[in-house]
């Protein structure tokens, strides 16, 4: 039993100037047992304070903090059942990788043949046993960060705190760790709080995704949602990748229009934007749900196209990324390579209506339909 | 092109010679007292009575050594000045290591402010303090004459504090937190994980404590009076003071007092060339 809850919690930071600076706004969030959370959100948006409150790192100024059933609030980071693994892995430079492992099962007095056998199983779950002898800077960075994962697994905790465990490693190093941590976690049978400015990485790992800005929570949901239904328009720009078209447009006579062009919309969504009319709002929709009209498999019928003029073609490969504007605004759009596009051409392109968002400009919430 | 930097490469060229003068100037002004210390100890007294030794002496001899040690305590006072260099440097690597750690790295109510009076006292002359120090040691305390007397006013200094926080800055705070996750108690954390990463920092401290504490006079000097308790330093002084024709003799002492701290700076120097920089690195 070890979930992890947040009740309220605030932190300020005082500064020089005795200023206090809120990292972490209000906090509601309930972690279950067992469950891989990832946070997500920019630099500096309160994830690694939120992530040493957990760990008892960091006292939060006001609210609660539960694990398992127990307010930790005041327990010191050794009695909350928990390890972490730091962005720099943290590891003991002037030790050896065996004594790295072994340090806190030894500070924790444990018998020795029980740290031996812990040391052993973690070396052989990571694939370390040869670098048992050697010291951190011995070791690639990839093997650093199997040893930073190896001495929380050592401690057999209920709850894993990340913090940015894969930032310090190549593209590569770190799609091969992605895959590695989900199976441990299976493993384990442990719950995972991760921590992760690439959204990537935190759809592609986690069960339940918490977005983060400015301090407060945007968003709790796991990731399928989180892409269908963003709360918000900071959540739909940060998730996905390029990220969401922001288009201003209104709503006049049943049709959505924005500059050069107008949607006809169903019905049952006229409604729920009829409050809306006569006013602005924005439309968000997709780089993928926007299509050359040469290739769009399934939409070849729609009514929603659109002429717009293409400005920058950028090809990927498996697919291209086209530019225009549209009011102003720079647009994206994530096209099939097939799709017949080069700088200066005018074509239209189909917008899948089906999967747009509306935002209200004022508040950025995204208008339910 | 070729016009613009031809002048400027002569000028430079004529600022590294001069440099290189200046230089050369200020190490012969260095080691000539020091050359004449070394060769008026190794000649017999009757060339050295007039002390006129010869720059290039002509027959050697370590009479004026075997004079020097008959006629004083210097193997006492070399005991002595060992044995308060080498606490004073383990209580000044201790407890400056200590309290700079806890400047540096730990959050605890007033830290800044008590940081900041201890750097203020550094302004105050050792002068101004010497007087109510001897007092505060032979009145009240009634140590007068005693290793204590010796050590305990500068067991730990400020500058050496402030040294230590500066290093101890520089070390990444993450271990710290790694070692508090692992169970590890606040004084194990300091002793297991920061001592040994401060090593070079400390041996640092530790080259420069031993150095000055060798070298110290004026403390010593007033707080002893019994020949048995004077260092090396304030024992030459008391020769030189009764003996004050035997220059030979004399210039043995010296070289005797002087002789340690130069086979420690030639066998550290990379050390000493650290701890010019030490203070200014920041991680
Ligand atoms: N010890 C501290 N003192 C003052 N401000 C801090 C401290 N730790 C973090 N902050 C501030 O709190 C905010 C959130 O920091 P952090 O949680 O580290 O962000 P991130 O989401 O990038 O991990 C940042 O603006 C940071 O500058
Ligand atoms: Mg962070």
């Amino acid at each position: 039993m070890a979930r992890v809850e947040f009740r309220n919690v605030r932190k300020e930071f005082q500064d020089h100037s005795k200023e206090s600076f809120t990292a972490v706004a209000g906090s509601d969030f309930v972690i279950n047992d067992k469950e891989f959370v990832v946070f997500v959100g920019p630099s500096g948006c309160g994830k690694t304070t939120s992530l040493r409150m957990i760990a008892g790192l960091e006292h939060q100024t006001s609210g609660d903090i539960l694990i398992g059933d127990r307010v930790v609030n005041n327990l010191h980071p050794k009695d909350r059942d928990i390890a972490m693994v730091f962005q720099d892995y943290a590891l003991y430079p002037h030790m050896t990788i065996r004594d790295n492992l072994s340090f806190g099962l030894k500070n924790l007095k444990k018998p020795k043949a029980y740290i031996d056998q812990k040391v052993k199983e973690a070396a052989a779950i990571l694939d370390m046993e040869p670098m048992l002898g050697r010291k951190p800077r011995e070791l690639s960075g990839g093997q650093r960060q199997r040893v930073a994962l190896g001495r929380a697994i050592v401690r057999d905790p209920q709850v894993f705190l990340f913090d940015e465990p894969l930032s310090n490693l190549d593209a590569k190093l770190r799609v091969q760790m992605r895959v590695e941590l989900s199976e441990l976690h299976k493993r384990l049978g442990a719950t995972i709080v991760y921590v992760t400015h690439d959204q990537v990485e935190a759809m592609t790992l986690g069960e339940r995704i918490v977005v983060m800005n400015r301090g407060i929570i945007q968003q709790i949901a796991n990731p399928t949602e989180l892409y269908a239904k963003p709360r918000n328009m900071f959540v739909a720009g940060f998730i996905g990748s390029p990220p969401m078209n922001f288009i201003d447009a209104s709503i006049e006579g049943g049709r959505v229009v924005v500059e050069g062009g107008s949607f006809e919309l169903p019905a049952a969504k006229l409604d729920a934007l009829s409050p809306y009319a006569g006013r602005k709002l924005i439309l968000g929709i997709r780089p993928e749900d926007i299509h050359g009209e040469d290739y769009a498999p399934g939409l070849e019928t729609s009514p929603h196209r659109m002429n717009t003029h293409i400005q920058v073609v950028e090809h990927l490969g498996s697919e291209n990324l086209l530019y225009f504007h549209i009011g102003g605004r720079l647009v994206t759009a994530k096209v099939h390579p097939e799709t017949k596009a080069y700088p200066g051409l005018e074509k239209p392109f189909i917008f899948d209506m089906r999967k747009a968002h509306f935002f209200d400009p004022d508040s950025e919430q995204r208008i339910e339909i | 092109m070729q016009s613009q930097s031809q002048p400027q490469t002569q000028s430079r060229k004529l600022m590294l010679t001069i440099a290189g003068i200046l230089l050369l100037l200020w190490t012969i002004l260095t080691i000539v007292p020091l050359y004449w210390m070394l060769v008026g100890s190794l000649q017999d007294s009757a060339a050295s009575a007039s002390f006129r030794p010869a720059m290039i002496p002509e027959a050697l001899s370590l009479a004026p050594y075997e004079r020097f040690f008959a006629k004083t305590a210097a193997w006492r006072w070399l005991f002595n000045s060992l044995l308060v260099s080498s606490v004073l440097t383990v209580t000044n690597v201790f407890f400056a290591s200590l309290a700079g750690y806890a400047f540096a790295k730990l959050k605890f109510p007033g830290s800044n402010a008590i940081f900041w009076i201890l750097l203020s006292t550094m302004m105050i002359p050792a002068q101004v303090t010497l007087i109510p120090l001897y007092i505060l040691m032979v009145n009240t305390l009634q140590l007068q004459d005693t290793y204590t007397a010796i050590i305990l006013p500068t067991a730990v200094s400020v500058g050496n504090i402030f040294l230590m926080k500066q290093y101890m800055s520089s070390l990444p705070t993450s271990l710290i937190h790694a070692a508090r996750i692992d169970a590890c108690g606040e004084f194990r954390i300091f002793w297991r994980v920061i001592l040994p990463l401060a090593k070079p920092g400390l041996a640092v401290l530790a080259i420069f404590t031993f150095v000055a504490s060798w070298n110290e006079f004026f403390w010593p000097f007033l707080i002893t009076s019994s020949t048995d308790m004077r260092t090396i330093q304030v024992g030459l002084a008391s020769f030189v003071f009764a003996e004050s024709t035997d220059f030979g003799a004399m210039m043995a002492g010296a070289t005797i007092g002087a002789l340690p701290m130069m086979i420690l700076f030639f066998s550290l120097q990379r050390y000493f060339l650290q701890g010019i920089t030490i203070g200014a690195v920041k991680g």
